[in-house]
């Protein structure tokens, strides 16, 4: 599903972010990225979006190299793919309702078909009976919750996380992984950056262990060390 | 689709009524630059009907020597008439001294040194030649022709001041449209800006939308709709001013006696209606363009 081939990737000519890094993740797969921060966990989800491309190396994404993958077709890209990140990314003037829907909306699905999609993975992370409060009245935990649920809405076929429990107390992370974890029994693979020792350890996942841009570890059901 | 079109509306007039002071600025800026843009037009079309109605008085006197024969002064009246196209010779009129000489006591008037310069005897006798054509060239070598006969003291041909219009309009043109060039300038400027601070606040949408897989046309395209809404009103603005202006414009100058050069400045109101057009459409397009480039710096995810 994700393949990366002697990737590098700089930042200006100096700070090198990823350096020759190769993997491969199958269908269905839930993996960790660990390392210190700025070791390349977020770079190597950036490549894997579009965010960023490499300077040598190739991405495949679902078969298909993105290196020359068109600016014009990176949006659809993108659809077959959920994000996550540490600070949540939601709109404060909208509801958790709208702020699901936004991902629907945006990517021009008619009202019918938003309001078929939205109730049943609202009710999966479940915030059902919060539908129409807005961000500022939801806890930390409440507001992943919304942001996982807004990922998930079209069903991708990968979901990319940031430290999505970097915010959280332990107990409100334990939430977010079994969330994370139903996830990836769907079939979504899953691809999660962390530096949280405690759900590595408790989840025994693939681990890809980074450090300073070199991937140093690749270990199935791995822990943190 | 028709989702999509409802959601390009609602979220430009959202973005529009949010930004209402940017908004005003940029309109009243862009209404300013059109202005002057259809002011130019009108001020170019007011000079040309003046020029047309000025060519066709240019006048060319002949002045024949006080001590021409008679022959001589046929002579130059057979070539004046030499050529009735391009001499209205109904209007071909010859002074003898006496009455040149009343004319010029009517014309120096207020000039009594000149006037004691003259007598009836020594005045030069004139032929006063209105041509029919507009064309200077012509009219000039016509009156070089002129010159050269015998008899001929001096041939003054009137168009100086049809000189000066036609430099003095140059001028005006040039410099209004300079000026409303650079106001245009500003006024794409001032829309450009409103539409950035409108995506700046609104990067986190974008970011969002970018990262669920919006494409850059479908962000883009409500800050197209609002920078053209901006483009338009402050074009309708610009054409209730232009229309205001050309009708005080009109009703002055419609207190002058018909036929004089001032009374030809008035511009047809199909001309007026031409220009409004213009203007709308000007300002559409540039509140359009204007956004869209503000929008691509900020879609370079």
């Amino acid at each position: 599903m994700i393949r990366l081939e002697n990737v590098t990737k700089r930042y200006g000519t100096e700070i090198v972010a990823v350096r020759d890094a190769s993997f491969d993740i199958p269908k269905g797969e839930f993996v960790f990225l660990v390392g210190p921060s700025g070791s390349g966990k977020s770079t190597l989800l950036r490549l894997i979006n579009r965010q960023e491309k490499p300077e040598r190396g190739e991405v495949w994404v679902a078969g298909r190299n993105i290196n020359d993958l068109p600016q014009s077709r990176v949006p659809y890209l993108r659809r077959n793919m959920g994000n996550v990140f540490q600070d949540y990314k939601l709109l404060p003037n909208k509801t958790v309702f709208e702020n699901v829907a936004f991902a629907l909306e945006v990517i021009g699905k008619p009202r019918h078909v938003i309001d078929r999609q939205v109730p049943p993975v609202l009710d999966m992370v479940g915030l059902a009976d919060m539908t129409d409060r807005f961000p500022n009245q939801l806890s930390g935990g409440e507001q992943q919750r919304v942001s996982i649920a807004r990922a998930f809405v079209n069903r991708p076929l990968i979901m990319l996380a940031d430290e999505p429990t970097g915010n959280l107390d332990p107990a409100t992370g334990e939430g977010i992984m079994a969330l994370l974890d139903d996830i990836n029994q769907t079939g979504a693979t899953v691809m999660m950056a962390t530096h949280d020792h405690r759900v590595v350890n408790a989840m025994r996942r693939r681990v890809i262990q980074l450090d300073r841009g070199v991937i140093v570890r690749d270990q199935e059901r791995g822990v943190y060390e | 689709m028709f989702a999509r079109i409802a959601y390009a509306f609602r979220e430009m007039w959202a973005s529009f009524r949010r930004n209402l002071t940017l908004t005003a600025a940029a309109v009243l800026t862009s209404a300013i630059a059109l202005l002057l843009v259809g002011t130019t037009f009108l001020i170019q079309r007011a000079f040309e009907n003046l020029l047309v109605q000025w060519s066709g008085n240019v006048e060319m006197i002949v002045f024949v020597r006080s001590d021409a024969t008679a022959e001589q002064v046929s002579l130059i009246d057979q070539t004046i008439r030499a050529s009735p196209t391009i001499i209205d010779l109904s209007k071909l009129r010859y002074l003898d001294k006496a009455a040149s000489y009343e004319e010029a006591k009517r014309i120096f008037a207020a000039d009594p040194v000149t006037l004691s310069l003259l007598t009836p005897e020594s005045i030069p006798s004139q032929f006063k030649v209105v041509p029919l054509t507009g064309d200077t060239t012509l009219v000039r070598s016509l009156s070089e022709q002129y010159r050269s006969l015998p008899g001929v003291e001096q041939v003054a041909l009137a168009e100086d001041e049809f000189e000066v219009i036609s430099t003095l309009s140059r001028f005006i043109r040039i410099v209004t449209l300079v000026m409303s060039l650079v106001l245009l300038v500003v006024a794409v400027g001032l829309i450009w800006n409103t539409i950035r601070t409108a995506m700046f606040a609104r990067r986190r949408e974008i970011e969002v939308m970018k990262l669920v897989g919006a494409t850059n046309w479908f962000i883009r395209v409500p800050f197209m709709l609002e920078g053209l809404l901006q483009g338009f009103i402050g074009g309708a603005v610009s054409c209730g001013f232009l229309w205001l202006l050309n009708s005080a414009w009109t009703n002055g100058v419609s207190k002058f006696t018909p036929g004089t050069g001032i009374s030809s400045l008035v511009v047809p109101s199909g001309y007026l209606s031409g220009v409004m057009i213009v203007l709308l459409a000007i300002g559409s397009l540039a509140g359009a363009v204007g956004s869209a480039i503000a929008a691509s710096r900020f879609l370079e995810v």
